[in-house]
Order: C-alpha cells, then structure tokens, then sequence
C-alpha cells in the first residue's frame, strides 16, 4: 500500500470536561481519501473528538493538525453535517438559503448573496441529487432529503474533509442506503469521516474504523471488509461480533451491555 | 367615515398604524422563529418601569421606556446567552419587576393623574408628530438591519450553531434582535399597548408563516396582514367607539379563526 501524507494528525491528545476525562491519550492518522468511521459507546467520546477537529472545543494537552493548520485555521478545509438536521423544520426557509449558508464569508457581497454562490450551492444541491428541490420549503421535505441537503450545504465551502455526526438517525434503511451510496460518490474526491451508532452499515463502506471510549482503537479495515459484507453473511450479526472481529475484546463487558439493548440487524 | 380623514389625529393615527404594523410584522417574525415570545413577554412588560421613571423624573416618557425596555433586553440577552440555570423564572422577574417600579413610580409623582390605560392597552388617536418621527426613524433602522444582514440573521435563526462554525457572532445578532424587539415594543405600546403587543407580534406572523416559503416573505406578508388588521381595528373603534387596541387585537384573533376554519391543514 503506498503512503500517503495524513490530512488529519491527531497526536496523543488528551481531553476533559472539568475533572472528567472524555478523551485519553488519543492518537489518530487520516490519510487522504479515506473514508472513517468513528464507532463507540454512547458518551464514550465521539462527538468531543468531531468538535475537537471542528475548532468548537479546544484541548490543553496534544495536538490536531488538519492538513498542516489548526483547526480553528482550518474553517474552509472541513465541511461539516450536524447532528439531529430534523430540528426547526418549521422555519420558512427555501432548500437553496440553507445551502447558501455553507458559504465561508470571503467573498461576501454587501447586501444578499452574490451570483456566483447561488450557481455554487445550486451544482451542490445537483451534486446530492437535490436540484429540482431548491425553491422547496425545508420542513416540506423527508429526513433523507434534508440529511441530503445539508450535506450540500457543508460541500458548498468545496471542502477537502468531509465530517458527518449520526447522519442516518431517525432516517428509513432505504434512505441511510441512499446517504452511503452518496457519500461513497463524494469519497473519491475527499476524505470523509462518519460518526455513527450504526456499525454494521457504516463498515460496508469505511476502509478506516476507530472505536472510542475514552480510549482509541484504531483499525484499518480495507481488507477485512469482506467479512462485513451484506452477502456474504445473511444473518443478522451483533455489536460483539462486530467489535471482536475489530480486535477491541478488551472491551467486552461494554459490548455484551450494548448487545441486550440494541442489535444491528441486516437482510 | 370618508370625513374623519380630514382630521389630523386620524391622520397620525393611519400613519402609525402602517409604520408600526410593519416593524410588528419584521420583528414579530424574527421573535417567533427564534422562539423569543416569552423573552419579547418580558421586555414588553417590563418597560413600563421605564415609563413610570420617566414620568418620575420628567422626562420623555418614550425615551424612559426605550432605554428602560433596551436595558432589559440586554440583561434578558446576557441572561440566555449564558443559559442560566431557570431562566425562565428570571425572565418572568424581570417581567414583573419593570411593572412594579413603573406603577410605584407614578405612585410617587406629586399631583400626577397618570392615564395607566393609555400605556397598558394604547391610545393611536394621539398619537403625535414626533412620534411619528420616532416610529418613521425605527422602521429605518430595521429595514436597514435586515437588508444588511439577512443571511446573517437568517443563519443565526435558523442553525446557530452552524452559524458560529462559519464565523457569524451569534451572540451579536441574538443580542441585536432582543434590542430591536425591545425598541418595536416600545412603539406597539403606542398603538395596542404593552398588555397586547404579544398578539400583535404574533397573530399576523403565525398566518403569514403558512404563507411563506422564506423569512423574507413572511416578514413583508405579516407586515401586510398587520396593516390590515390594524386598519380594520381602527376603524371599529371609531365607528363603535371603543378602545382602539383592543379592537385591533380582536380583529386580529377573530380573523386568526377565519383563517384557521379556511385553512384548517395549514
């Protein structure tokens, strides 16, 4: 495998909230195109690391690098999908304005938004299959339609990485299909990095898994990647699995507590 | 009916219907998609401390309760901006607090009769010429604003926390709504009143938001709506002699029903 230079470097970073420690000593290497997935138990961190690489939060101990910079000089590198998209769908906003907030405010005309950034989110929306919705009504439109957009929004900024939290809850099986299959798409242009619950989907697509609580695993899982395809294993199969195929048998009692609750299952 | 016009309080009391129902209908509609109305509640309530110093001291009543209602704007912005602990109580403090200091105020003006009514459910039929001016002057400065910074202001409502990943002060444009709230209030109290500025604020928006696809639209429609509802009010009241403010307010609500028996899915 040829070595690329990392466009994430995360070395031995360490982060608390007061005397809390979230993060411990966390070390992590992004190379270019690659497409990671950052899987783990609730409160076990997953967040605080995206907002980390965000510029959001900021640590006292470590170091992030994004292609070289700080995060917080970085604005423009990271495109970014937030969390819980489902919220204010009340608000009277067409599909195009939310787009058009994508915008890094360098070439802000004075008064409205400028023909070039309406062409720009426009071939964004066109780029998530959205185009013929953009005078729509935002609260009009599905959850997988809205996810859909606001990836549009975070590409607008034409970003190098792009970083998505949870992106397929509260969406149907077809409509999460239909987010990976985009962002496999968008994955041959730039780094992407998932957040997610959904390990077993999320897998299928990543070629980089990081597991965290509080600790970090990291796995490159290009050439396993048959052993989580959807055809070649009809039964539904569980976190443990999962996490033991991973090699993070350590740990265990945190995966049998997750299996009673939830079960990744698959057709 | 055609007659009244030639007189110059309805004459002032037109023009300040349109100006005023216009800054009600651009605020109202930032107030209720940033979910403001109780913090607008508050404000509203407690600039009649301000009118109750000015009084007081002799001073302007509408600058007493415009830097009394710009005061409380602020303390409710640093208040949420730093999300305390209840602030819902705090915000209902800070309601009843301006009251009281504005009654206990008027109470301790020497010899001073003070129509309360007037402040608590409006007197258009005079309004003045400087008033108009003040209320010409603030409608200015909104529209300015807003032409200005809409998408500003339209991230900040709609994502905030987006807003700040792309650089947009939040804190600023949360804190310059709240002022510009503060203000508008001050000029509605003219018109309905501080006890029936909340309706005012918000019948013609929550109409106009099922009529508009943008922010944009809903503002301009609400203002349009506020126009008319203001209008027909005023005309009730002359006809039928009754208070001004609350007739605008009952028009707005029993054509507020209309609306929700027309369009019961909207």
């Amino acid at each position: 495998m040829k070595k690329t230079v990392p466009v994430i470097e995360v070395k031995n970073l360490t982060f608390a909230y007061d005397k809390q420690i979230i993060l411990d000593n966390i070390s992590l290497a992004v190379e270019e195109k690659d497409f990671l997935a950052i899987i783990g138990p609730n409160g076990g961190g997953k967040s605080t690391l995206l907002k980390l690489l965000l510029g959001i939060l900021k640590s006292k101990q470590g170091s992030i690098e994004i292609m070289g910079k700080s995060p917080s000089q970085s604005v423009s590198l990271i495109g970014y999908v937030p969390q819980n998209t489902n919220i204010n769908t009340d608000f009277p906003i067409k599909v195009i304005e939310v787009v058009l907030m994508g915008h890094v405010g360098s070439k802000k005309p004075l008064f409205g938004y400028g023909k070039e950034e309406i062409a720009c989110a426009m071939g964004a929306l066109e780029q998530v299959g959205m185009g013929a919705f953009a005078q729509s009504k935002i609260g009009s439109l599905s959850g997988g339609q809205r996810q859909r957009v606001m990836i549009a929004r975070a590409l607008c900024a034409h970003p190098k990485i792009l970083m998505l939290d949870e992106p397929t809850s509260n969406i149907d099986i077809q409509g999460q299909r239909e987010i990976y299959e985009l962002l496999k798409i968008l994955n041959q242009n730039m780094t992407v990095i998932v957040v997610s619950h959904d390990i077993s989907v999320i897998l299928e697509y990543a070629n980089k898994a990081a597991h965290i609580n509080k600790r970090l695993s990291f796995h490159d899982i290009s050439d396993k990647k048959m052993m989580f395809h959807p055809h070649s294993q009809e039964e539904h199969f569980c976190e443990v699995e999962l996490l033991q195929m991973l090699g993070t048998q350590k740990d265990h009692r945190y995966a049998k507590k997750e299996n009673q609750i939830k079960w990744s299952t698959k057709k | 009916m055609i007659e009244a016009l030639q007189f110059e309080f309805i004459q002032h009391a037109l023009v300040a219907g349109v100006l005023v129902s216009f800054a009600a209908g651009i605020i109202g509609s930032l107030i209720v998609v940033n979910r403001m109305v109780f913090l607008a509640g508050g404000i509203a309530h407690a600039s009649y401390g301000g009118i109750g110093l000015a009084i007081f001291f002799g001073i302007p009543v509408f600058l007493g309760a415009s830097l009394f209602a710009v005061a409380a704007a602020l303390l409710i912005a640093s208040l949420t901006l730093h999300s305390r602990h209840r602030i819902d109580t705090f915000i209902g403090l800070i309601w009843a607090v301006g009251m009281a200091i504005g009654i206990i105020f008027t109470d301790m003006t020497p010899g001073y009769n003070v129509d309360l009514m007037s402040y608590l459910f409006g007197s258009i039929l005079a309004v003045t010429a400087e008033d108009l001016y003040f209320m010409g002057i603030l409608l200015g400065v909104i529209l300015f604003v807003m032409i200005f910074w809409y998408r500003d202001i339209l991230a900040v409502s709609y994502d905030s926390e987006y807003a700040t990943l792309r650089g947009i002060s939040v804190r600023f444009f949360y804190t310059l709504i709240l002022v510009l709230s503060a203000l508008t209030v001050v000029i509605a109290i003219k018109v309905v009143g501080l006890i029936l500025v909340i309706a005012m604020l918000t019948i013609p928006v929550y109409i106009a938001e099922k009529l508009s696809h943008s922010l944009f639209s809903m503002m301009f429609i609400s203002g349009l709506i506020a126009t008319f509802f203001t209008l027909v009010g005023l005309w009730f009241s002359y006809a039928y002699n009754l208070t001004s403010g609350a007739s605008i307010i009952l028009v707005s609500a029993v054509l507020l029903g209309v609306f929700l028996l027309l369009f019961p899915k909207k």
